[in-house]
């Protein structure tokens, strides 16, 4: 049960300290001390503002998952995406359903898509020395049923590798942007607070 | 101009080599697409036109082929009452192995492994007067060289030495080892194109037999016997020729005790590009 300010303050200094840079942990602390000063003067009882705000663990999260996904936005890396979901889902269990599992199913699909391109890209130059070396007559090599139409079609092989690969990045890059949207969507349905967009 | 120009001049240059100018991501994106939709188009056109994708064959939509070595084929050809032989075997791709030695009543055995059931070799037997005429084909050699399907078999092949044979082996690309062995040879052609060609006529006690043989690229290896009344004329192409123990006469190499008043054995020989290896056993 807590018992002031002071102590609503100080549990908030606790959880939210090396996560957030000194001057935007003030700002935030200054804004809640500015929150309980005026809730004050108004002449409401510190119980009543304690459970207004709710409790400084969740809020505590709420900040730290917003400053996450702030920070992917700005800084695109996969371990900032990664801070990020982590963070929401820190925010609700259910997020383990509407946030974990679509993430995983969308880097599994990255994944796919980026290993199927690497595989094309490496199995058609590979292919097209196979098919080189059967048009030669060394038939240890026959793999394909015709060594000219082998010749063609692993170059398009290749071309479809590196075409996936490059997909694949801009895939990854539409991704990460959407998955920043959703994420501030998902913080802000579930907190109700004011997220930017 | 100020000194810092050249430099100015310079980061520009490596600018413009950094960033390939007029290359972006939009323009690689386009030449691949247009890249592997030519490519496919071209390729799977090939396998359209020489009739791979056509209904009824094993493997419709795959340009690959799809099966390991089957289980060996084995065609048998009987003497059908004949008493000579004329057997012809033609291969595009693959290697042609020839022995002697055949069961009773056959004129010929061979055993073909193939990596697809349809590179199974077409054969054509007909009987004439008294001559079996036997045609074993490579079906790839039957189309355009590298635009054909090729068909990389291995044949197993052996021949009577009841009857009197002419022997006509083609190789496309691939080894051939013929021997001879006890084959009744009347006339012996053999023509590769590419890859090592090896003959022993060692055992040979047949009669009297012409032989033509030609290599395109590859090694020529050819034994004979000893006692046999053999000449061997040579042209050489690009190669060495090494004949020990034989003896040049008139610009051919006879057997030792060569008299060419007796019955000859006359072996015509072209070499292309390679070495000819000429023993004597």
């Amino acid at each position: 049960m807590l018992q002031n300010e002071q102590e609503y303050i100080r549990i908030l200094t606790d959880r939210l300290s090396g996560m957030l840079p000194k001057e935007d942990l003030e700002d935030i602390l200054s804004d809640y001390r500015e929150h309980f000063r005026i809730g004050k003067a108004e002449g409401r009882a510190e119980d009543e503002l304690f459970r207004s705000l709710g409790s400084p663990d969740d809020v505590a999260k709420e900040i730290r998952a917003t400053h996450l996904v702030k920070k992917a936005e700005e800084t695109r890396s996969c371990r900032n995406i990664v801070h990020a979901v982590v963070a929401t889902l820190g925010l609700g269990l259910f997020n383990l359903v509407f946030v974990l599992v679509p993430f995983i199913i969308l880097i599994v699909l990255l994944l796919v898509v980026f290993l199927v391109g690497i595989a094309f890209s490496v199995f058609g130059p590979v292919a097209f020395v196979f098919a080189f070396l059967q048009m030669l007559g060394f038939s240890s090599f026959a793999i394909w049923l015709s060594p000219a139409a082998g010749i063609f079609i692993s170059i398009g092989l290749t071309a479809v590798g590196l075409l996936l690969v490059i997909g694949d990045l801009y895939l990854a890059r539409f991704f990460y942007h959407q998955g920043i949207r959703y994420l501030k969507w998902n913080i802000h349905l579930i907190t109700g607070a004011v997220c930017e967009r | 101009m100020t000194p810092d120009q050249p430099e100015e001049e310079k980061k520009y240059c490596l600018h413009g080599i950094l960033t390939l100018s007029g290359i972006n991501p939009t323009r690689v994106i386009l030449w691949l697409v247009a890249i592997a939709i030519v490519s496919f188009a071209i390729g799977f056109g090939i396998l359209a036109v020489s009739g791979v994708f056509s209904p009824g064959t094993s493997h419709p939509n795959s340009p690959f082929i799809q099966t390991a070595w089957v289980t060996p084929n084995t065609i048998d050809i009987p003497l059908d009452g004949a008493v000579s032989g004329n057997i012809s075997v033609i291969m595009g791709a693959g290697k042609v192995a020839l022995d002697s030695g055949t069961p009773e009543n056959m004129l010929m055995e061979a055993t073909v492994f193939s990596k697809a059931p349809e590179w199974q070799p077409t054969l054509s037997s007909a009987l004439e007067d008294t001559t079996k005429t036997v045609t074993l084909t490579d079906k790839g050699h039957t189309g355009k060289a590298w635009f054909a399907v090729h068909s990389p078999n291995s044949w197993d092949i052996r021949v009577t030495d009841r009857v009197p044979v002419v022997l006509n082996v083609k190789v496309g690309a691939g080894d051939c080892k013929m021997n001879a062995g006890s084959i009744n040879l009347t006339y012996l052609t053999v023509h590769s194109g590419a890859g090592d060609t090896e003959i022993d006529l060692g055992r040979y006690h047949g009669g009297r037999f012409d032989a033509a043989i030609t290599s395109g690229i590859g090694d020529l290896t050819l034994k004979v016997p000893r006692s046999g009344n053999t000449r061997i004329t040579v042209h050489q192409g690009v190669g060495e020729t090494s004949g020990f123990g034989f003896t040049l006469n008139n610009g051919a190499y006879v057997t030792p005790g060569f008299d060419p008043a007796l019955p000859v054995n006359e072996i015509a020989v072209k070499q292309g590009v390679g070495s000819f290896i000429l023993e004597m056993v």
